[in-house]
């Protein structure tokens, strides 16, 4: 190979037309979920930085005011298919219709955004491989870079590449972070954890385009047929305004368990009671209790979890906590790898003595104050 | 009549990083001198293909893509009762990401023959993608149970339920099709006596294992080599930083009575400024 000046490096894929952003929008019930908002604030920056528009494709049906909040939220141009076969989501149908759309685009979007919720990851794996592009799951962080392939078996893929998508995500349990670039092939995907993206204030004077998009249905996307859908409803626990919450998980051993967790947070002011799936299935407490991937994301002062494993789903809602202290009996359980705090013990044995010590502080501080007054 | 002939199920060697053999100072892991085990997400894909069999019948094939060593677990699987394990092993498979390992693996099933159920695990835990599976539903124009953690076969049809944020979802499914298994399904049971000699037997008796595990290659499943490995991976891992541990090292407190124990927390960290006076 001939040794090249190093000056000035076009990149190899700079006559190639740059397509928009494209967030896909969830919707629930008819119900916006938070996380394509997220999206979209994610999105608006790497719009920014392509100078491509962003737009939000959402499904469902009766779709109502959505197109008007993704547009008050960062979209230019909104795509929604409206079908009553589209109220509830189905792999088939849902990758049908937004394959399709992408496909009849005069240039594929540049970059593809999903949750990685129960649906997000359902559907962006299949959509990538319909175009056989990449997704990197569960990102943390976006961004849009150049990018020098130096080396690899491939030399055709040899060469500086220009506005990539970087799709950062924690890698090896999480103690390192990756960044992760597909710019052969667009859309370049990727999907982003809930609670991660921070949402654009809504502007509810900004304009956009809303275009209907076609809905075609083959009859083979009938192969699977959604009997029920159960959604606990959610009335709020205060879990996100809380400085300090307790969580119980399944080694509680029973529903009673949970007396002794709300007598813990009784013992804090500005406090919340919060748990592990695990319990919420087995019904010892209602959902709107539950924290982690597919409950809620908290951000506490302090948050004590009592009789929890650790597992990643329940970390990834809890584990920017400023202070986690964790009690479990069991040495290894993986809660220990990120809590600040560890007590191996016997819950029963240590939240009783935590609230007799607690409130006897109680009890002691205000006749300091008084003392000092 | 259930109909349920054939089941297959898609296992994955992982690190254990519970050992701390093979981890390097920075965090990242040694593959090499890591200890491996069977990823743990796939006990319970595991479970629910060896619960089909014992349920509807049918026979239960485990398949893995990996090097060599990942016959361990295809005996693992045999040993838990599963009839035979298949080996995708081939070195032009190196540095596949997801998207080249479903193309692999679905040339597999292809190979393989009619399936009337495939179960995936939900994700592994080194991958930690939960993209696989479906990618290899999309390849084969299969329809997808994803995050699934019950089922059961009725005249033909999969009745499954999965979750979803804030609850669970029954869906009603033709077969065949791709269910990924979620950790709240029925946990792996133990192996069965009659699994656990027969891998004796086996260990001794190469031609009989050869039986029992099938090593293939690309070439043998007629996968495109291009389509595989860094060539057939379009995305690369251009860059690794390392993150101060999330929470950072966790003070442990234990051995001493109750009462000190509490008392370093109580004492000892900052939520004596949140007690209710
Ligand atoms: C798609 C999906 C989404 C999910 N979403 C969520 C989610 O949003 N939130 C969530 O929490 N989980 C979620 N999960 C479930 C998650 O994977 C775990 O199964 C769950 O978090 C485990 O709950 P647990 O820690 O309470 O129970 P376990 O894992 O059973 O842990 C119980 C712990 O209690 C300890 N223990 C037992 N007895 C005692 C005692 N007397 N004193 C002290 N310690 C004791 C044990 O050592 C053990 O570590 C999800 C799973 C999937 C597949
Ligand atoms: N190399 C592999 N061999 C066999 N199955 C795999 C392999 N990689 C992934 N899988 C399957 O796909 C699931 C999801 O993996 P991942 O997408 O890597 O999180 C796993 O639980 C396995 O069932």
């Amino acid at each position: 190979m001939s040794e090249e000046s190093p000056e000035i490096v076009k990149p190899i894929n700079a006559d190639q037309p740059v397509g928009e952003v494209l967030v896909f929008a969830e919707q629930c019930l008819g119900e916006l979920q938070p996380v394509g908002l997220e999206l979209l604030g994610a999105g608006r920056i790497l719009a920014d930085k392509l100078k491509r528009p962003l737009t939000a494709i959402v499904l469902g049906h009766n779709l109502g005011d959505i197109p008007k909040t993704l547009i008050a939220h960062g979209a230019d141009k909104v795509y929604i298919a409206d079908h009553p076969d589209l109220e509830q989501y189905r792999t088939l149908p849902y990758r049908r219709v937004i394959c399709k759309w992408i496909e009849q685009m005069a240039v594929e979007p540049h970059t593809m955004l999903l949750g990685s919720t129960t649906t997000g990851r359902d559907l962006a794996p299949r959509i990538a491989a319909h175009f056989t592009t990449g997704l990197t799951a569960d990102t943390t962080e976006l961004d849009i870079g150049d990018y020098d392939h130096k080396g690899g078996s491939d030399p055709s893929k040899i060469g500086l590449y220009a506005h990539c998508l970087y799709a950062i995500r924690p890698s090896f349990g999480e103690s390192l972070k990756a960044r992760i670039l597909g710019p052969w092939k667009n859309p370049q995907m990727a999907t982003t954890r809930p609670g991660v993206m921070v949402p654009l204030k809504p502007d509810w004077e900004r304009t956009g385009e809303v275009i209907t998009i076609p809905v075609d249905i083959d009859s083979s996307d009938y192969r699977l047929a959604v009997k029920e859908t159960f959604r606990e409803v959610n009335q709020t626990v205060n879990l996100a305004q809380a400085d300090v919450i307790v969580a119980g998980g399944y080694g509680l051993g029973n529903p009673e368990g949970f007396e002794l967790i709300r007598k813990l947070a009784d013992c804090f002011d500005n406090s919340a009671v919060g748990a592990s799936r695990k319990v919420v299935d087995a019904g010892w407490i209602p959902y709107n209790h539950q924290i982690g991937q597919t409950g809620k994301t908290v951000r506490p002062k302090v948050y004590i979890a009592c009789g929890i494993s650790g597992a990643i789903q329940h970390r990834v809602g809890m584990q920017n906590s400023d202070l986690i202290i964790a009690i479990n009996k069991d040495p290894d359980a993986p809660i220990f790898k990120f809590a600040h705090h560890g007590i191996v013990g016997d819950l029963y044995q240590v939240l009783p003595e935590m609230i007799r010590q607690l409130q006897s502080s109680q009890s002691s501080s205000p006749k300091e104050v008084s003392s000092v007054v | 009549m259930s109909g349920i002939s054939d089941i297959l199920v898609l296992i994955k060697q992982v690190p254990d990083t519970s050992s701390k053999a093979g981890l390097n100072p920075d965090g990242t892991i040694d593959r090499a001198k890591a200890k491996r085990m069977l990823n743990p997400f796939d006990r319970y894909a595991l479970q629910a293909a060896l619960h089909v069999k014992k349920m509807y019948g049918g026979r239960v094939t485990a398949l893995t893509m990996g090097p060599p060593p990942a016959v361990e677990i295809l005996l693992e699987a045999i040993a838990h009762g599963a009839d035979q394990g298949y080996l995708l092993s081939d070195r032009r498979l190196a540095a596949s990401d997801t998207l080249a390992t479903a193309y692999a693996l679905h040339k597999c099933v292809l190979y393989l023959g009619k399936m009337d159920l495939i179960f995936t695990g939900l994700q592994t835990t080194d991958g930690d993608t939960a993209q696989v599976g479906p990618q290899i539903a999309e390849r084969l124009d299969l329809p997808q149970v994803t995050y699934c953690e019950d089922f059961s076969i009725e005249e033909g049809k999969l009745h499954a339920r999965r979750i979803v944020e804030g609850g669970h979802q029954d869906v009603i499914c033709n077969l065949p099709a791709l269910v990924t298994v979620a950790n709240a399904y029925h946990q792996l049971e133990y192996k069965t006596l009659r699994g656990a000699r027969l891998i004796q037997e086996l260990n001794r008796d190469e031609a009989l294992k050869n039986q029992y595990i099938h090593t293939i290659t690309l070439d043998d499943v007629s996968a495109d080599p291009e389509l595989c490995g860094l060539k057939g991976s379009p995305t690369i891992v251009a860059h690794t930083d390392k993150v101060g541990q999330i929470g950072g090292q966790c003070v442990m407190h234990q051995g001493k009575s109750i009462e000190a124990l509490v008392k370093e927390i109580t004492g000892g960290t900052q939520i004596k400024e949140f007690v209710r006076q």
